[in-house]
Parts: C-alpha cells; sequence; structure tokens
C-alpha cells in the first residue's frame, strides 16, 4: 500500500467518518426532537379530541332539546303518538345525522325507536339515569361499529322521558374532526373487549392498525405517548378513553403520528446531505489525491534516483526544485549522489592502480589482458614479466621508501620505452607490460629496449644504484589465453632469468616445475594412497662386522599406470608442498611396520627403517600412532628404526626435539640421515636422542678417489662411535668402498653394491641365496 | 292555611293527650328539602279523621314569569283558576293523565275554574316559558304538611296511634309512587321527630338556565 494511497485514504477516512458522525448525531437529535414534539402534540390532540367529541355532543344535545321543546311533540308523548313520534324523532334524527332515534320513558322502557318498534329496555340505563339530570352522552359499541349515544331529558313540562340520538362514529366524523383541529392522521377506534381489542373505526388518514400492535403480549393501552411498530413503520401512539356507558365495552380512541412521516420533511435535508457528502468526499479524495501526489511524487523520484545511483548512475540526480523538506532531501541526496560518486572513483582508481608508481595494479593488468585477449581470441600477444636484479637485497639494504621511489622510477622508464603502452605493477618487485598483436620476435625485442632503458644508473641524492633488469616473456595463444596462465608464466620466465645470466628469458613449458601436471599428479597420489598401489621396496644393509643383512631402508615407489615410475624425490617433495606427507608417512609406517612384523619370526630377521619427513617431526599424533601401530602389530619398538635428516630436526628443533624424544622413549631407535650435509649442530647432536648416524652418500661415493672424504668418513665413525652411536654408509658402490668401511669399523653400509631396493620377494629371494652361500662358503 | 285549619281544629279538640310529630326532610347530600307534601294516614281505625272541608277553588297566579305558589296541595273535586298577572301571554298547559288542559291567557286574564277529581299529580308548565311549572298536588290524605325552607313540618294534636307518613316532592323521580313511612307510631308527650331522606332530580325549573345545561 503506497505512501499516496495511505494519505489519501486517510484523509478521506477522516471526511467520511465526521460526516457519518455529525449525520448520525444530527438524526438522533432531530429524532429526539420529533418525538419530543411529537408526544407533546399527542397530549394536546388527546385532550382535543376529548373536547371535541364534547362539543360535538353538545351541539347535538341542544338540537335534540330544542326537539325536546317541541310542543307537538310533547303533546304527541303525552297522548302516545307512536307514528307521529317515530316520524318526529327521525326527521330530527336526520337533522343531527343520527342514525336511530329512540324516546325512553323515565322507567326504561323504550316508547318510540326509528329502528325498530316500541317496547323493551332501553340498553343503556347508565347512560339513561344520568341523563334525567342533564344531557348526557357515551361511546358505545354497537354491532361492530362505534355509536355515540346523546341523551336529552324531555320536559313537558315534568321529566317525562329521555330522547336517544345514536349517531355513528365513523371514518367520516373522524375526517371532519381532523379537519377542524390539528388531530393526528392516525386514529382509530377500538372496542375493549375481554378476547382483546376490536377496532370499531379509523381515520381516512390511518395506514395501520395500532391497536393489535400496542396491546401485543397483554400490555395495556398506554395513557402516555408510546413508541410501537406496526406495518413496518414506527408510531408514536396514546390511548384516550371516551365517554362510556356500562352497558358497552370501553371505546378507545387510539391517536398516533407517523414517526416516519414526521421524518418526511427531513428526507430531502437527509437527501442534500448525502449529496453535498458525496460532493465533498469526491472533492476530497481528488484533494487528498493530489496533495498526496504532490508529497508522493518526489518521493518516488528519489526513490528511482537511489536505484539508479544503486545500479551506478551517479549522472541524474532528480531536480526538485522545491523549498519543503522533500526539496531539502533532494538537494541532499543530489550532494550524497556527487560524494559516492566521486569516492567511488578514488576507490575504484585505488582499486585497479599502484600507489607507488600511479601504474594499474596486477588486477587492473589481468582485466587489460582479458580485454585484449578477448578482443583478439587467438591472435598473438605477449606479456613481458620484468623486475629489477637484486630488489631483495634493495630492500633490505635501504628500506622500503628507497625501493618505493625506485619502483617509481623503473615505471616512469618503462613507460617511456617505445612500444609499451600497458605497463603494470604486477607484484612487489615485478612490472607487466603487454604488448598485444606481437609475436615472439617483437617480444623479445621490446624486452631488450627495456633491459636498456633499466641499466642505467639510479640516482637519488648521493646514492647511486647499478640496475640490471630481467625479463620473462609469456606468448599468446601458445602459453595460454588467460591472463592468470600468461602472467604466472610470464613470471616463471622472469625467475629464470633472474637465475641465469640471461637478461631475457622466454618461458620453457618443459622446465616449468610449477606447472599444472603436477597438480594432477598429486591428486593421483592421494588416489594412490587411498587404493594402497604405492609400493614399499626395502634395500638391505649389511652389518659390516658380521657380513650379514641384519637390516634394510623402506623406501616408497609409485608406479604410476601412465607415466611409469615416479622418481620418489618428485612425488615426496610433492607430498611435502601439498601437505600430503603425513599420510604417506602413515601409510609407509603401517606398511613398514606390517613387514617387520613378517620379517621378526623369519630365519634371518630384518630390522625396518622408515622415513620421516620434516613435516611429521610437527606431527604431536605421530609417537601414539606408532605406538598404536606397533602395539597392533604386536611388534617390539627394536624392530623398526626411524630415520630423520638433519635439515629435518634443525628446521624446527624444539618441536622435532620434542616429538623424538617421546619416541625414543617408545624404545624406538633413531636414526640421523644424510648425517653430513645439513647444517648440523654438535651441540643439538648431543641432546638428539638417536642411536645412529648415517653417513651421507656423498662423502661415500669418493672414498676409492678422494683422501678428504676417507678422513670425513672415519672422522664421522669415530665421532659416532665416541658418542655411543652407531654408523651407516650410505651409497656404497664398489668393494673397495666396502673394505674401507669395514676397516675403519663402521657398523653397517647400504648401496648399489650389496644390494639397490628390492621389493619384498626379491629381498627375500636375495636373502634366501645369500643364506645358501654363506652356508656353502662356512 | 290548612295547617292554620288544623291547629285551630286541634286547639278546638282541647285534646291534652295530643300527639305530634316533626318531619325533617333533606336530600341525600343532607340539604334540607323544601315544598315536600307529607301526608299522614291513620293506620288505627280507632283514630279520629277531621271531617272532609267543603270544595274549594285555587287561584294560581302567574306572576313574573313564575307561577305562584309552586306547589298547591288540593282534594280531589277542588278547582283551580290560573290567573295571568304579568304583562306577557301565558300558555298554559298540562299533559298529566290526571287533568290534561291547554289555554293561552292573555295579560291580566283568568282561566275558567279547572276541576281536579283525581288525585295525583297535575304537572303545569307554559309552552312560551319553559322555565314556568307548577304543580297541583291532589291527595286524600286527612293531614297534610308542607315542608319550610328549613325542610321542617310540624303537626301537632294528633291522636296517639300508628300512621303511615307518605312523602313528595316534585323533583322525585316521576313514575315513582310517594316516599312511604308505614308504622310510624305517634305517643303523647314530645314530637315524634320524623327524618326523610329523598333522592331528588335537579329542579326542573332550573332545567333551562343555560348556565345549568352544561352536562
Amino acid at each position: 500500500m503506497g505512501f499516496r494511497f495511505r494519505l489519501a485514504s486517510f484523509l478521506v477516512l477522516s471526511l467520511v467518518t465526521v460526516q457519518v458522525l455529525t449525520a448520525v448525531l444530527v438524526y438522533s437529535v432531530t429524532r429526539t426532537q420529533l418525538l419530543r414534539e411529537g408526544e407533546r402534540q399527542l397530549g394536546s390532540a388527546s385532550v382535543a379530541f376529548g373536547r371535541q367529541l364534547d362539543d360535538m355532543s353538545e351541539r347535538v344535545a341542544g338540537s335534540v332539546e330544542v326537539l325536546a321543546l317541541d310542543f307537538a311533540l310533547r303533546s304527541a308523548i303525552a297522548q302516545r303518538d307512536q307514528a307521529t313520534l317515530r316520524s318526529a324523532l327521525a326527521n330530527h334524527g336526520r337533522r343531527v345525522g343520527a342514525t336511530r332515534m329512540q324516546l325512553v320513558g323515565v322507567d326504561g322502557s323504550v316508547e318510540a325507536d326509528t329502528l325498530a318498534g316500541a317496547g323493551g329496555r332501553f340498553a343503556y340505563a347508565d347512560l339513561l339515569e344520568r341523563s334525567f339530570e342533564r344531557p348526557s352522552s357515551a361511546v358505545v359499541a354497537w354491532q361492530g361499529r362505534a355509536y355515540w349515544i346523546v341523551a336529552v331529558p324531555v320536559f313537558a313540562p315534568d321529566l317525562v322521558g329521555v330522547i336517544a340520538a345514536m349517531l355513528p362514529v365513523d371514518a367520516r366524523l373522524l375526517a371532519r374532526m381532523q379537519a377542524q383541529s390539528v388531530l393526528p392522521r392516525n386514529i382509530e377506534l377500538v372496542a375493549l373487549g375481554r378476547d382483546g381489542t376490536v377496532e370499531l373505526a379509523r381515520g381516512p388518514g390511518a395506514s395501520a392498525s395500532l391497536a393489535g400492535a400496542l396491546a401485543a403480549g397483554g400490555r395495556a393501552l398506554p395513557v402516555q405517548p408510546r413508541l410501537v411498530r406496526a406495518g413496518g413503520r414506527e408510531y408514536l401512539a396514546q390511548a384516550v378513553s371516551l365517554k362510556r356507558s356500562r352497558a358497552s365495552p370501553p371505546v378507545v380512541a387510539i391517536l398516533a403520528y407517523s414517526v416516519d412521516e414526521a421524518l418526511q420533511p427531513y428526507r430531502s435535508v437527509a437527501l442534500a446531505w448525502a449529496l453535498l457528502l458525496s460532493l465533498g468526499l469526491a472533492v476530497g479524495v481528488l484533494g487528498a489525491f493530489l496533495i498526496a501526489r504532490r508529497v508522493s511524487r518526489p518521493v518516488e523520484q528519489l526513490a528511482e534516483a537511489a536505484r539508479r545511483i544503486e545500479a551506478g548512475d551517479y549522472a541524474s540526480t532528480p531536480a526538485v526544485g522545491r523549498r519543503d523538506e522533500i526539496g531539502a532531501l533532494a538537494s541532499a541526496f543530489a550532494g550524497m549522489a556527487d560524494a559516492i560518486r566521486e569516492r567511488e572513483a578514488r576507490i575504484l582508481h585505488q582499486a585497479e592502480h599502484d600507489q607507488v608508481t600511479g601504474l594499474p595494479n596486477r588486477v587492473a593488468a589481468e582485466a587489460q589482458i582479458e580485454r585484449e585477449r578477448r578482443a583478439d581470441v587467438g591472435g598473438p600477444a605477449a606479456l613481458l614479466m620484468v623486475g629489477l636484479r637484486g630488489m631483495p637485497d634493495i630492500v633490505r639494504t635501504l628500506g622500503h621508501a628507497v625501493s618505493d621511489r625506485l619502483m617509481h622510477a623503473a615505471g616512469e622508464r618503462l613507460r617511456g620505452v617505445g612500444g609499451c603502452e600497458y605497463v603494470a605493477r604486477a607484484t612487489d618487485t615485478e612490472f607487466s607490460v603487454l604488448l598485444p598483436g606481437r609475436g615472439r620476435h617483437e617480444a623479445i625485442a621490446c624486452a631488450y629496449r627495456i633491459v636498456d632503458a633499466l641499466a642505467a644508473p639510479y640516482q637519488e641524492g648521493d646514492l647511486n644504484l647499478e640496475l640490471a633488469a630481467a625479463v620473462g616473456i609469456a606468448l599468446a595463444p601458445g602459453h595460454g589465453e588467460q591472463a592468470g596462465d600468461l602472467l604466472r608464466r610470464a613470471g616463471v620466465g622472469f625467475i629464470s632469468a633472474l637465475d641465469t645470466e640471461d637478461a631475457v628469458v622466454v618461458y620453457d613449458p618443459a622446465t616449468d616445475p610449477h606447472r599444472p601436471a603436477r597438480l594432477a599428479l598429486m591428486g593421483e597420489l592421494r588416489e594412490a594412497l587411498q587404493r594402497d598401489r604405492l609400493e614399499l621396496h626395502y634395500q638391505p644393509r649389511l652389518h659390516l662386522a658380521s657380513n650379514t643383512i641384519d637390516g634394510a631402508e623402506a623406501l616408497v615407489r609409485w608406479h604410476h599406470p601412465t607415466l611409469g615410475d615416479v622418481p620418489p624425490d618428485d612425488f615426496i617433495a610433492l607430498a611435502e608442498e601439498t601437505g600430503n606427507i603425513r599420510r604417506l608417512t602413515r601409510w609407509a609406517l603401517a606398511t613398514g611396520i606390517s613387514q617387520a612384523r613378517k620379517w621378526r619370526d623369519s630365519p634371518q630377521p630384518l630390522r625396518v627403517a622408515i622415513n620421516l619427513s620434516a613435516r611429521d617431526l610437527d606431527d604431536a599424533q605421530l609417537p601414539r600412532r606408532i605406538g598404536e601401530l606397533l602395539a597392533l602389530h604386536g611388534l617390539s619398538p627394536d624392530r623398526i628404526v626411524l630415520e630423520v635428516t638433519e635439515s629435518a630436526v634443525m628446521a624446527r628443533p624444539d618441536a622435532a626435539l620434542r616429538i623424538l624424544h617421546r619416541l625414543a622413549d617408545l624404545g624406538i631407535d633413531l636414526s640421523i640421515d644424510d648425517f653430513g650435509v645439513g647444517q648440523s649442530s654438535f651441540a643439538y647432536l648431543r641432546q638428539l636422542p638417536v642411536r645412529e648416524l648415517k653417513i651421507d652418500r656423498v662423502f661415500v661415493k669418493r672414498i676409492s678417489d678422494a683422501a678428504a672424504d676417507r678422513t670425513i668418513v672415519r672422522a664421522i665413525v669415530e665421532l659416532g662411535h665416541q658418542l655411543g652411536l652407531r654408523v651407516t654408509a650410505e651409497g656404497v658402490e664398489d668393494a673397495s668402498t666396502l673394505a674401507f668401511l669395514a676397516d675403519i669399523g663402521c657398523d653397517h653400509a647400504q648401496g648399489f653394491f650389496i644390494a639397490r631396493a628390492l621389493p619384498v620377494a626379491a629381498l627375500e629371494t636375495l636373502l634366501a641365496e645369500r643364506g645358501a652361500a654363506a652356508r656353502c662358503s662356512a | 292555611m290548612i295547617r292554620a285549619v288544623l291547629l285551630l281544629s286541634a286547639l278546638l279538640a282541647g285534646d291534652a293527650a295530643a300527639a305530634g310529630l316533626r318531619v325533617t326532610v333533606r336530600d341525600t347530600r343532607g340539604a334540607p328539602v323544601a315544598d315536600a307534601v307529607v301526608g299522614l294516614w291513620p293506620e288505627d281505625a280507632g283514630i279520629a279523621v277531621p271531617a272532609a272541608p267543603p270544595r274549594r277553588t285555587l287561584t294560581v297566579d302567574q306572576l313574573d314569569l313564575q307561577f305562584a305558589p309552586y306547589i298547591s296541595v288540593l282534594r280531589p273535586g277542588d278547582h283551580v283558576v290560573f290567573r295571568n298577572s304579568d304583562r306577557t301571554r301565558h300558555h298554559v298547559y298540562s299533559f298529566s293523565p290526571v287533568k290534561a288542559f291547554e289555554f293561552v291567557l292573555a295579560p291580566g286574564e283568568s282561566s275558567a275554574p279547572i276541576a281536579i277529581e283525581r288525585d295525583g299529580v297535575v304537572a303545569v308548565g307554559c309552552n312560551i316559558h319553559d322555565r314556568m311549572i307548577a304543580y297541583l298536588y291532589a291527595t286524600r290524605a286527612p293531614w297534610s304538611l308542607r315542608t319550610d325552607a328549613r325542610g321542617v313540618a310540624h303537626i301537632d294534636g294528633l291522636a296517639p296511634g300508628s300512621y303511615t307518613v307518605r312523602t313528595w316532592q316534585p323533583r322525585l323521580r316521576p313514575g315513582k309512587p310517594d316516599i312511604a313511612q308505614a308504622g310510624v307510631v305517634l305517643s303523647t308527650g314530645a314530637p315524634r321527630e320524623l327524618a326523610v331522606s329523598l333522592k331528588l332530580l335537579p329542579d326542573a325549573r332550573l332545567q333551562f338556565d343555560r348556565e345549568r345545561t352544561r352536562y
């Protein structure tokens, strides 16, 4: 529900509410006033009605009285002259509007009757009695109609009888009465019988019978005005008792005003009101809509502008041009949009540019390269990675400030080189230069121009730096289409250039140690580990004193389904780099310990030496795991040897020492591998819980030729023995070496001359052969 | 005049042991009723009855649009003469069954004597002046009295004994007999007090007063 609609409906609703409340109020006040006025009128009408009846009675009585004084009539009465009496009564009855005239004797007997013969008793004895004293009247119910009897005494000169005139009280009479005075339109006469009311007459204006409604539920007819519903309308009614005779059921006149009729004049007022309300409503709706639109349209415009700003379009902020709050909001909005636009431009620039050189950064360079490659898919392009030799040294020596200024200057020079349009700072120490549409030769030519440009010494104050540049080149599409690939490969070329004397090196996929194939290989190694496709080969170790093979070093071998045998150095280094070495070690431990268990009970038991990686020495779980494996196989710890390289220990000596001590505590013999080539410290050597040194093959393989090496080996053997350690020589390749080693008292020898690393079956065969030979020679 | 005669006769009788009767007539509201005629009828055969007086001729005058007297007590056989002392004509009539007549009297004129032969009430009116009304009360009662303005009628010198007392008044309801009280015993000594209560109609003479015709 929009703001506009809500505002409009609120205004309209309040308008309607006020109008309706006013209407209800006015209606109820008017109605109350009408009812009160009706009650008052009904009260006076009741009085008036009775009085009017009395007046008419009096007139009739007066008229009858004149008749009663007529000498001829009196004479006829005296003489009992029936015919004359009846004709005189009928004649006079017509004059006063009576339908029946009777002459009643003082004893109550009817002496003459215009409707019937004489004789019988006059029906209304109480009326007769009253009329002896003075003319009397009563309203009676007779034959379902209301009659009004006026009884007048006849004197001749004494009271001789009473003339009773019966006049119908019918619609005509009621109409006449209504015409003569302000009586209500609704008049009806009812007889109060024992079984309820009987309607006798009804005025011409009466629309409904009210007696039944008034007497409903056995209620008495109201003496005071009362509201009653009859015939679907509402009336204010009051009953007026009329003079009665005891011989007739009481006759009551019911006077009533129709409330609806009373309200009739107000209908037109109400109609006019409703029209006015509708008109006001329409105007109100329109006005509210217009006002709301005036308020909401700028708000909607602002909202639209906000959406455009959200989408990045800052150009068109709304110009509201108003002086009110919304105008203020709009101008604040425009200001905000400007500020955001500026800030975004700045952030964008910062995001895409290097602060030091002002050149585009690597992200921007990548985007640029991508754009160019998309524009010229498959076409030639060259990406140059340019850097200064010795930059890390410069940073360390002269600090970042100088190196920043140097990079800035280098950037400036690069931009000055012809054809170098797209220069960016790819890393801290490298620039990338994109040469769209250029091939290998042009790229190399450009690279040399760059090298020349950067070769000039850098001077800053009294600082004078000799500079030398190196450039790596990657060529699209041969070296990739993606910016990332090109940058990486150009970087690889750059590093090659740094390592060599060549100033410019074009990337060579064959020499790329970071080629993606290695990653695939890692996945395959993991899979091989899971599926147990690796294999341990064992290189026997000869115990020189007894000339028996009493141990073997476990070496991992991986026969790749397509690549064939993968060199262990390659995939172990890979495993170390990719964090998979612990998994490999666990596998080797499990396999090696299992094998050692098998060999424990063979005729010629072999101790198995297993290599640990530097990364394994961080693994606090390792000793526990080895202990569990030993326990699992029921193997005593002295049946295995764990080999650790010198450099592995030295990398993180404290952590390594903790692990090595725990391993030694298990009773496992530890051996220092590749001893003599690392940065070994005798201080540490003293602390190491090792039982064995393995002299590096570097020293062993030249024992036959080099006297120095012989000295070193002899010294190590002596040192080891002095420290209580066994000493093993690796890389024994000829008989003289073996003889020398035996001569100086080296404990074990290992090498091709004894045996290369062999699968379990081959090793066991070898052992069996040697065993047989020994037995023969013995 | 009758009373005087009766008194006289009583005195002449010199009956020391005579009894008296004092009748007080009131209407139902307790107001004294004048012009009531009280007749005494002896019940005991031993009571001496005065001898019948000779036939008389009574005169009813018409003066100031009134009959005078209002009530004339007479015995059957008496005559009545109507005399017009007014300066207007009077149309005197009676429809009474006792005696019906009708004549016009010019001013100063008198009617011929009218003989009332029967006992009963003759209501006399004037057809010109509705308010004029007079009654001729013909009775055979040995003693007749008329109440005065205080509603009292008094008689002495009656022989002690039992009497029937009949009371009539023109305003009694027509068609009804006189109010009779039988067995009224009179004895010597203080006169017997007798109270009579009458239910009366309005005075017919006033019926035509416009002020009173309201009902």
